[in-house]
């Protein structure tokens, strides 16, 4: 376990220092001046030193100086209300491994401390839960619509995870949003270009909808700031059915895609299989392709088909593509209703065709049933196991 | 710029001659501080008040082609650009704003100052146009990073920085020729101490300068002093600015010597000072390719 000293004039610094230290699991101890210190530094080995600057009897500079002249290269990180480039300057030459301007925060120091032991995205276990620990989410404005325990995270434990953050002035669309949007996406919304910003600097979130026209704003300046601010977000344009050319708009400002207001469930399905992960929709098994069970509310019915038929169609062409001859689909979790299923299957069979592989299909009785209602695909053979659907094939 | 061979005492003398001028010059008020262009000046003063008439402001830019070709260039170019070209000079104000407007006519009556008929300082100025462009763009975009103030500030609070480094340079031209044309010198400053002078006089000439420009307080705080940063005001402007000098200088986007020991301790304490870790201090960098591939 690495060992830390806090060297420290205040008390009150010490405390909170040590209080750092544990909750990252490391052991700690302290000294309240320089002399003190190196005494300290004699009798045990210490991983990083935590020191002051200004400290009676004997400064940091001080104490510095002392432990490299006697060849001691521990790690030191300075913590000091010091910003003096000359001072600092000097204290680099001696060695110092990084620097925290006081008063700081928590996440800085606990940051610096890792990095100083070269632990970064690493850290026990103690550390990793301090670190979610001391970022809370924060709490949920009015503005905003989350799910219950909704924001997690993220992996360095300093930021919540969102997955969706709208910007747009009028409340009612994250409201219409929500309602769309499965119950496991997290959303955040932000009523005017300034809150989004700041969320922005705050949180980190995957997908950001930002409305074309709000009042008195550049969305082209939003745009580059959030792209400043969130990097590795997907930035999507919040449009008008009605607005001219709002595809180009978006493509001049390097926007990713637009989305139409009033929401469709064709809209929304479209945009949630473009940026969140269906792959456990349809999963791939070699020559297997296996369809998910349907969960959620009806109306979301018709963009489940639209995705499935469209990852499965993807996956066939993998399947193609590793030179198997045949593919079995399994449908038999797929809800029996309606003409979809038989529209699927139909979509399915004409791509298979297209790819020149064979299809079969494997289904409940329900869906066997189903299929014998309609013209193109009453005669065709549904196993009711995959097992069946191989020995078949071979 | 240089002359071989002088000795070393006659140099040093001379160097702290001008600085001399130069400091008389300021104390006694004879230093020809470059106004505000008449155009520029009307327009800065009309975009003071909150509710400016875009169609005064729109005339008297229009007074002046080349700048109200730079406005609709600016305000059609793919950071301002609408669904629709604007094509007009009252629509590219509407569709900028007073900020981007006042910030464009300052630029450019900046830009003329970092003009100058003598080859070799105007290759001097071109680079220090460039370092200051550079600082700007990154202070504009860990402003908006940090959150610490209006991005548009800190550009212009950048770009200003080292405003009166070209004056100083254009006073040391016209002692040269006054000296040549007397008779009175053959030995001139060599490259290091023309810099030298530049850099120890630039702060008392810009200050002046900002201030008979109106420029903001918290540009005039950075052309004043870019060395320290302020603890009472930890993520304002001006400090965003002074750790984008550094990191400026640490890219090597600088003219004249750079002290890197005191520079890398600016960063360093930049770095805390405004809380910015490694990954957005990269992205606050990211703007500078493309001051290089303008450089060259």
């Amino acid at each position: 376990m690495s060992r830390i000293l806090t060297v420290d004039d205040s008390r009150a610094v010490r405390m909170i220092v040590a209080k750092q230290v544990r909750e990252l699991g490391y052991e700690v101890e302290e000294a309240e001046d320089g002399v003190l210190g190196l005494a300290q530094t004699e009798e045990t080995k210490f991983d990083l030193i935590i020191l002051d600057v200004t400290m009676p009897n004997l400064d940091g500079p001080g104490m510095l100086s002392q432990l490299r002249e006697r060849g001691d290269d521990t790690p030191v990180l300075m913590l000091t209300s010091e910003s003096k480039r000359s001072i600092v300057a000097g204290l680099m030459k001696l060695g110092i491994t990084d620097y925290i301007l006081k008063p700081f925060k928590p996440e800085e120091l606990r940051a610096k401390i890792l990095k100083a032991l070269k632990k970064e995205g690493a850290a026990p276990a103690a550390a990793e839960a301090a670190a979610v620990e001391a970022a809370p989410p924060p709490a949920p404005s009015a503005s905003e619509v989350v799910p219950a325990g909704a924001a997690r995270a993220d992996a360095g434990g300093a930021k919540p995870f969102f997955d969706v953050l709208v910007i747009d002035d009028m409340e009612n669309v994250q409201k219409r949003l929500r309602q769309f949007l499965p119950e496991h996406l997290t959303l955040a919304g932000a009523l005017n270009a300034q809150s989004g910003l700041t969320m922005c600097r705050e949180r980190v979130f995957r997908v950001i909808l930002i409305d074309s026209e709000m009042p008195d704003v550049n969305t082209a300046s939003l745009v580059k700031s959030l792209r400043l601010l969130q990097p590795s977000a997907a930035l999507v344009l919040l449009s008008l059915r009605t607005t001219n050319n709002a595809a180009g708009e978006a493509r001049d400002m390097g926007l990713d895609t637009v989305v139409y207001k009033p929401f469709t469930s064709e809209g929304v399905e479209e945009f949630l299989s473009k940026y969140f992960d269906n792959q456990e929709l349809v999963v791939k098994e070699d020559d297997l392709i296996r369809v998910a069970a349907f969960k959620g509310r009806e109306e979301r019915l018709p963009g489940y088909f639209m995705r499935v038929s469209s990852l499965a169609a993807k996956t066939l062409d993998e399947i193609a593509a590793a030179c198997f001859a045949e593919a079995i689909v399994d449908v038999s979790r797929i809800p029996a209703q309606s003409a979809k299923p038989a529209a699927l299957i139909i979509e399915l069979g004409e791509h298979a065709r297209k790819v020149g592989i064979e299809l079969r299909i494997v289904g409940s009785p329900e869906v066997v049933q189903l299929l014998r209602q309609y013209a193109e695909t009453a005669g065709m053979a549904v196993f009711n196991t995959v097992e069946q659907a191989r020995g078949a094939a071979a | 710029m240089s002359v071989a061979g002088a000795p070393a005492h006659d140099q040093s003398k001379l160097v702290e001659q001008l600085e001399a001028i130069i400091a008389k010059k300021i104390a006694n008020d004879q230093l020809v501080i470059p106004a505000l262009p008449a155009v520029a000046a009307r327009c800065v003063a009309l975009l003071k008040n909150p509710d400016f008439s875009t169609r005064e402001v729109s005339s008297i830019l229009e007074s002046d082609p080349i700048l109200a070709a730079k406005l609709l260039k600016l305000a059609n170019s793919a950071a301002f650009g609408g669904r629709n070209s604007v094509t007009s000079i009252s629509q590219a104000v509407t569709r900028l704003g007073a900020s981007h407007v006042k910030s464009l006519i300052v630029e450019s009556s900046a830009r003329k100052l970092f003009e100058s008929n003598d080859r070799r300082i105007a290759e001097a100025n071109s680079r220090l146009w460039t370092h200051s462009v550079a600082v700007a763009v990154v202070a504009r975009d860990l402003t908006a990073i940090t959150g610490g103030g209006e991005p548009e500030t800190a550009y212009l609070a950048g770009l200003l920085h080292d405003v009166g480094k070209p004056i100083v340079a254009s006073i040391l031209l016209d002692v040269e020729r006054a000296l040549q044309d007397m008779r009175k010198r053959t030995v001139w400053l060599n490259d290091q101490e023309w810099i030298e002078v530049i850099q120890r006089t630039h702060r008392k000439v810009g200050v002046p300068l900002g201030v008979r420009w109106e420029l903001p307080d918290m540009v005039l705080k950075t052309v004043r002093d870019c060395e320290e940063y302020d603890n009472g005001d930890r993520v304002s402007a001006s400090n965003i600015v002074r750790f984008a000098n550094a990191l400026v200088k640490q890219e090597g986007l600088y003219v004249g010597p750079v002290n890197k020991d005191d520079n890398d301790a600016l960063v360093m304490i930049g770095k805390s000072l405004l809380g910015l870790d490694d990954g957005a201090i990269k992205r606050g960098m990211a703007g500078l390719a493309a001051v290089r591939k303008q450089a060259t």
